[in-house]
């Protein structure tokens, strides 16, 4: 038997620590391991015996990238513990911030991480010295997702202004007002952006997903939806520990998530699409077409075209809050705290993040559990792998390195949320 | 080149406070308050770099002060031409999503836009422990780094504008 193992120490452009052990034997690939080794991050049990109203703050520094997820899916839970539910122009902020996240967040993966492997660069600098304009449109995206953050979060990174109820100070109009001219450039950046992306050379491969994504009645998802995949799960997000379920595996500081009855599944871009293409507004849709991009996508590697449409939209969703925003007449709904449970799931650019939390009588986290969307993931990107690498199991191993790299990108993971870089050891026996 | 606001010196001091001596960059910022005449603008920032690509177009000169790692004595003050020099190693890795000030100059120079003068004052720290205060040798270090900032400042300035004098 003739076997090999090829390694991936640290993996560039994604956030974390982790590492790849891909064993070959006999031309086939037995084995696709993705090792998480970054450090435990205790975050759950930072919250046992904190107060309710801490979370926010508490859960924004799990990720520098993705506070708003996190802290959406918080207060989203409190409110639905406590009996109460922010709608109307408060709910629209909130879905404005998410705008305001999913562009700076989508932008900077887009141009800085995932772009530089179908263009052979090594990384976006390099390729800014002959793609100098789509590299500064995809730096402008992430400033103006950051301009949202800091008109409606107070600041750019870990935002502080969100709290249970809704906000802590409210924008004035003319704060709002001052985001539309930033957003209009952003969307035209962004078409320029998708148009760009689609005309990328692209591997010739379809993978069998199962899709999980939340579902709104109206609205493509951020904060609400039920929970509903393409092969037949439709539940309320309280129903989520039912039918998911967390596995330790040793090579893994983070939980790998599986179905209970079947495993594997994905969530992100390419599942949110999938099951919410006909949320999209119709120029939006248009768009997807004219760039090839059929309403269900399974070729993981054009997830950054998906990327770029979400960011489009994205920036369309923000302009329509802001064209129809009324100051609330009040910043934050009063909360009355009980004990209870409270669950809430939101769409982060990576996909949903569930959350939920006992609390005393008194509004004191009794227990937490945070489940962030890249270790849900830890699965599909193991079987991904899998199937790419086998596609060329001849190649040398400096192609297969490249390749599976580049395959882990496409999920933009955020390994240190998750457990929260790569090592790739391709083992050829 | 064009000003800002009437600003043509940008001081920036980069580090994290709360994480040990990473702390000297904010500092010195501290201890720099009025001690500059007006055509300079104090800033200080921590994390994501790639913003500085927009912060610094239009001064012409940016003076930073940052921690380095630690070569063989702590509290030691480099000055680096971060334009055509290489910059000594970071307090701490870059992450791929918060990108460091050699990637956001490269970034820079490529794009354009980078300002005509950039010079890094890198002091060598021990430790950069989570919630660790700056340690005394590199505390030290800050009256040395703020006397030098202030020279140059002046230099660059041409010695138009009188030195005020220490508080």
């Amino acid at each position: 038997m003739v076997t090999k193992t090829i390694t991936v120490d640290y993996l560039a452009r994604v956030e974390g620590e982790g590492a790849l052990d891909l064993t070959i034997a006999d031309g086939k690939v037995t084995d696709a391991a993705l090792r998480i080794f970054e450090p435990p991050r205790f975050f759950e049990a930072f919250l046992r015996g904190r107060g309710y109203e801490e979370t926010p703050d508490i859960v924004a520094r799990i990720c520098g990238i993705c506070p708003i997820a996190y802290q959406m899916s918080a207060v989203h839970a409190i409110e639905a513990a406590f009996g109460v539910k922010v709608e109307g122009a408060l709910g629209a902020l909130r879905r404005l911030i998410y705008c305001g996240e999913w562009i700076e967040s989508h932008g900077l993966h887009i141009v800085m991480l995932h772009a530089p492997d179908f263009l052979g660069f090594t990384d976006g600098i390099e390729m800014a010295a002959v793609h100098g304009d789509m590299v500064r449109k995809g730096l402008a995206l992430k400033k103006a997702g950051n301009e949202v953050l800091r008109v409606l979060g107070g600041r750019e990174v870990h935002p502080v202004n969100v709290r249970p109820g809704g906000f802590h100070r409210l924008p004035t109009a003319a704060e709002v007002a001052g985001l539309a001219e930033t957003l209009k450039r952003a969307r035209d950046d962004a078409v320029e952006l998708t148009r760009w992306v689609s005309g990328f050379p692209f591997p010739d491969i379809d993978l069998d997903y199962e899709f999980v994504a939340l579902r709104h009645p109206d609205e493509y998802p951020f904060n609400e939806g039920r929970i509903v995949s393409n092969r037949g799960i439709d539940i309320d997000i309280t129903d989520y520990e039912n039918v998911f379920e967390e596995r330790h595996v040793a090579r893994s500081t983070a939980l790998h998530s599986a179905i209970r009855e079947r495993g594997a599944y994905l969530v992100g871009p390419l599942a949110r699409y999938a099951l919410n293409f006909d949320r999209l507004p119709p120029d939006v849709q248009n768009l997807a077409r004219e760039v090839g991009l059929e309403p269900i996508c399974t070729n993981p590697f054009r997830s950054i075209i998906v990327r770029a449409i979400e960011v489009v939209y994205a920036c369309e969703e923000g302009l329509r809050i802001i064209a129809a925003y009324k100051r609330p007449e009040r910043a934050s709904l009063p909360l009355t705290p009980t004990a209870a449970t409270g669950f809430g799931c939101t769409e982060a650019p990576r996909g949903i993040c569930w959350h939920r939390y006992d609390f005393e009588p008194d509004g004191t986290i009794r227990t937490a559990r945070i489940v962030p969307p890249t270790s849900q993931n830890q699965a599909s990107i193991e079987a991904d792998l899998a199937v790419v690498a086998g596609t060329m199991v001849d190649a040398p191993d400096e192609d297969i390195r490249h390749r599976c790299e580049q395959t882990i990108r496409n999920y933009d993971p955020c390994i240190s949320c998750s457990a929260h870089f790569l090592k790739l050891t391709v083992d050829r026996q | 080149m064009s000003e800002v606001g009437g600003k043509r010196i940008l001081v920036l001091g980069i580090g994290n406070a709360d994480r040990g001596d990473d702390g000297i960059g904010p500092l010195v910022i501290e201890a720099l308050a009025g001690r500059l005449p007006q055509e300079v603008e104090l800033q200080v920032r921590s994390g994501d770099l790639l913003a500085l690509i927009d912060d610094w177009a239009g001064f012409e000169r940016v003076i930073i002060i940052d921690a380095a790692q630690c070569l063989d004595a702590p509290g030691r003050v480099h000055r680096v031409d971060a334009l055509h020099e290489p910059l000594p190693l970071p307090a701490s890795p870059a992450s791929s999503h918060a990108f460091g000030l050699p990637e956001a100059l490269a970034l820079a120079q490529t794009l354009g836009g980078a300002p005509a003068g950039v010079t890094a004052y890198a002091v060598e720290g021990e430790d950069f422990a989570a919630g660790a205060a700056v340690t005394p040798k590199v505390r030290a270090a800050v009256p040395v780094v703020t006397d030098r900032v202030v020279r140059e400042v002046h230099r660059v300035l041409g010695g138009r504008v009188e030195a005020k004098s220490h508080a």
